[in-house]
């Protein structure tokens, strides 16, 4: 009853080469969200019952830093998860996530795909490694990030 | 023997305007006094004299009105520094140009992927000018940058124009706050957003050392041939003409030979550490 | 033992590619004849215990009868049973310290109203003056090699270096070896011990009891010129097979050597190799080897204003590859390691200058062993390297192989 079949979730990057059996048990926990430019999709702290895979538009992890300021974590867009904090505990979101721009998803009952996973061992490892793979680039990504290679270098110090 | 002959004696270019782009980044608009240097290729790079200071390479960023020059300097040294610090009306001196170029022409009927980094944009204005010029030769025209902040982004107030000039731009940051329309994170994962079609593309990269290794990686990943991909690779430089041994890469040296070197030729020379 | 010619015509006709005999009391007015013709002559004299480059006033300021003790690290002059005035190698100086300075100015500018004016170029006699007319005497065929080196790195006139025309004002006596030092190995390096076209005038000399006598090859025009003034008559044709066969012995007794082919491509496999550790952990990275060897070109160019503000100088001088600062880049060396700047200096003499100059930087004289304060040798390291090599073959062999 929510609209999205074994083929619509197909055509995502994101779930690309899953079995069809697979994808109809997917298909039957989440459904077409649409979110407006300027909805908050969650903030830190909530807990995580919903991920989603974004099918177009753009999407900002945000924290908030004392002195008003609102920081930009990452953005995510076409063809990526957001949302890793269902899978492990506390369940609790880190961050907050922001539409920046118009964005259409597909929604998921973060407790129901839990439960299919329990029984269904196979599709809890393809996802899994789905999930690990969008996770070990978002952390590659990150520790480049951390370099901060575009900075000026200071000059070397230390050592004799 | 004339300054125009002679040919490593800096010819004098005066500074028309200056552009501060970041903190710590100018773009100065030069149009020379006495004869100008030959006509650059995208790619190239000039030796800049701060009178009395001393000397640096620097990209050349495109041409400027009168035969001019546009060339983007990070001040990180006193040479640097006294540079970017020049008011319009300065005269400094301009040795060039010097190296290979990006050879844009050869993406002619095919995608060109321009993938910057910091300051590594500039090298690649020069060259992405050269193919919305003559637009029609490509097909997709795609400018991929990389920087620190939206406050560090340099030839931020070009993008609209590139845009209207056909080509597809998108930004991404290191860090920024809640308002930047544009992207948070690695140049690289832009790549992935713009359905690359390896079988057709030439991809040109700029920028700091570890940002263009994983770069070509990630395009290599999606089946573009190193052959294809070209970077633009920096090591001290002094006369620029091939007599001073400083900029040696192995085999390469890399005013004559580079800066821009086919990834074939600069892989397996970056891996080498300290080399 | 005579030199069979005929004795006491002066040929005034010598040719290039004729060949010439004339004694060592004439010596004296070669250089006459040199200094007729507008020439310094530059060559080997005995200084501070050691044989050195320098002016020539006459032929009596040449080593007559003196030799060297050659090792790893170690020089020393020695007293020669003869009078030999060529009968030494490998001295601390090159003749690439007249055609490639280690300072020189290349130009001097005026700073004013906000901008600069570039007045003189070239040192104080002005970049356009004529360089002074040198005659090199006494060039070892390794050294001639060595010059026609670095002819090819900055001899295009193109560049900084006004080294194109100072070496169209130089003249080359070049002189045969016959007695190779124990740490020479040109034959190895296919550069002596005869010497290669390149020469306007190569002298082979010849020493028996009382009679010193040189056998000259004539190469140019300019070295027939020279000679012309100078008493000589026609070489016999057993005094020429005396003096080929002597160089030719030469030959035979280098006192090293290095593989006659593949030095390129066992550098450019080397970069790698475990060796490198073992020669960092003896070399002081203090660059002796890059002041000493002959081929040796890097330089680093240098701005300097006077107090004043108002005049400004750059300066060009020898650089080695040795100096940390030598690949500063970004806040750092690139090449930071005593590792990576030897296994830098070496892979470019050997290897990667093939690339860059199409030909070997090295030319086997020898220099770099001996002025090196621990005496590395570098026919030692390519030995190793290449042992090294081929270890790494044979074991990868084996594992293919697939046998536990």
């Amino acid at each position: 009853m929510s609209g999205v079949t074994p083929a619509d979730l197909a055509g995502h990057p994101f779930l690309r080469g899953m079995a069809d059996g697979h994808l109809a048990v997917l298909a039957r926990v989440c459904w077409v969200a649409p979110v407006r430019k300027g909805h908050q999709l969650f903030a830190e702290g909530d807990t995580a019952r919903r991920f989603w895979l974004i099918r177009s538009g753009h999407v900002a992890l945000d924290v908030h830093a004392p002195g008003g300021r609102q920081l930009i974590v990452e953005t995510l867009g076409q063809g990526d998860l957001l949302g890793l904090s269902w899978l492990v505990p506390p369940y609790q979101w880190q961050f907050g996530a922001t539409a920046v721009q118009d964005t259409m998803t597909f929604e998921f009952n973060a407790a129901a795909v839990q439960a299919a996973c329990e029984s269904d061992a196979d599709l809890g490892y393809q996802l899994l490694q789905r999930v690990m793979s969008a996770a070990l680039s978002r952390l590659q990504a990150t520790r480049v990030r951390m370099l901060d290679l575009y900075a000026a270098s200071a000059p070397v110090r230390g050592g004799p | 023997m004339s300054q125009a002959t002679a040919p490593v004696l800096p010819a004098r270019y005066q500074v028309v305007e200056r552009q501060e782009e970041t903190h710590d980044t100018v773009t100065l608009c030069l149009r020379p006094v006495d004869q100008p240097i030959p006509a650059y290729r995208p790619g190239q790079f000039t030796m800049l004299y701060a009178p009395g200071i001393g000397e640096v390479p620097v990209s050349i960023s495109g041409t400027g009105p009168e035969l001019g020059l546009v060339q983007t300097v990070r001040a990180v040294g006193a040479v640097t520094r006294a540079l970017c610090a020049c008011p319009p009306g300065r005269v400094i001196g301009v040795r060039g140009p010097y190296g290979t170029h990006w050879d844009v022409a050869s993406a002619a009927g095919d995608d060109l992927l321009i993938v910057a980094g910091g300051i590594g944009l500039a090298p690649l204005r020069g060259a992405l000018l050269a193919a919305l010029g003559h637009r029609e030769r490509y097909r997709r025209v795609v400018v991929l940058a990389g920087a620190r902040s939206p406050e560090e982004l340099v030839f931020a107030r070009e993008l609209d124009e590139w845009r209207r000039g056909g080509a597809e731009v998108a930004v991404t940051v290191d860090q920024a706050v809640v308002g930047w329309a544009g992207h948070v994170g690695v140049v690289t994962q832009l790549i992935g957003r713009v359905d690359v079609d390896s079988a057709r593309t030439t991809a040109l990269i700029c920028g700091p050392e570890v940002m263009m290794r994983l770069t070509a990686r990630e395009l290599r990943a999606l089946g573009v041939p190193a052959t294809r991909i070209r970077v633009s690779l920096e090591r001290n430089m002094r006369c620029g003409v091939a007599e001073c041994g400083h900029c040696q890469l192995g085999p390469l040296l890399l005013c004559r030979d580079g800066p821009v070197i086919s990834y074939q030729v600069a892989m397996p020379l970056l891996a080498i550490r300290e080399l | 033992m005579t030199f069979p010619g005929r004795v006491g015509a002066v040929n005034n006709a010598s040719e290039p590619g004729s060949v010439r005999l004339m004694e060592a009391a004439a010596l004296d007015l070669l250089f006459t004849s040199l200094h007729e013709a507008g020439y310094r002559v530059i060559g080997p004299t005995v200084a501070d215990g050691a044989i050195v480059l320098g002016e020539l006033a006459a032929a009596g300021d040449l080593p007559f009868g003196w030799g060297v003790q050659l090792e790893p690290g170690g020089y020393r002059l020695r007293r020669r049973g003869d009078t030999a005035a060529f009968g030494h190698s490998a001295g601390p100086g090159s003749w690439k310290q007249f055609l490639h300075p280690p300072r020189e100015k290349l130009w001097s500018a005026r700073l004013a109203e906000g901008g600069f004016e570039i007045g003189q170029t070239g040192d104080d006699s002005g970049r356009d003056a004529e360089p002074p007319r040198l005659a090199f005497f006494g060039v070892r065929p390794c050294d001639l090699r060595a010059i026609q080196v670095q002819d090819q790195v900055l001899g295009s006139g193109r560049g900084n270096s006004r080294y194109a025309a100072r070496r169209a004002a130089v003249l080359i006596v070049a002189v045969n070896c016959t007695e190779p030092g124990e740490t020479c190995f040109c034959t190895s390096m296919g550069t002596g011990p005869g010497a290669g076209p390149g020469y306007d005038l190569a002298l082979t000399e010849l020493v028996s009891g009382d009679r010193h006598a040189f056998l000259v090859d004539v190469g140019t025009e300019a070295g027939a010129s020279v000679l012309a003034g100078v008493p000589h008559v026609n070489a016999g044709a057993a005094t020429i097979d005396r003096a080929r066969s002597a160089v030719a012995d030469a030959s035979e007794h280098m006192g090293r050597s290095m593989p006659a082919a593949g030095l390129r491509e066992l550098m450019a496999g080397s970069y790698d190799a475990a060796r490198w550790d073992d020669v960092a952990s003896r070399c002081l990275t203090c660059g002796n080897c890059t002041l000493a060897c002959p081929t040796c070109f890097c330089t680093e160019v240098e701005d300097v204003t006077d107090l004043s503000g108002d005049h400004a100088e750059r300066w060009q001088h020898w650089a080695s590859c040795f100096d940390l600062d030598f690949s500063y880049l970004h806040g750092g060396p690139v090449r930071s390691s005593a590792r990576s700047r030897y296994r830098q200096w070496l892979t470019h003499k050997l290897g990667t200058w093939h690339d860059q100059f199409d030909s070997s930087g090295c030319v086997g004289c020898g220099r770099c062993i001996v002025w090196c304060p621990v005496g590395i040798d570098i026919t030692e390291e390519v030995a190793a390297l290449q042992a090294e090599a081929q270890d790494r073959k044979t074991g990868d062999a084996g594992t293919q192989d697939g046998a536990p």
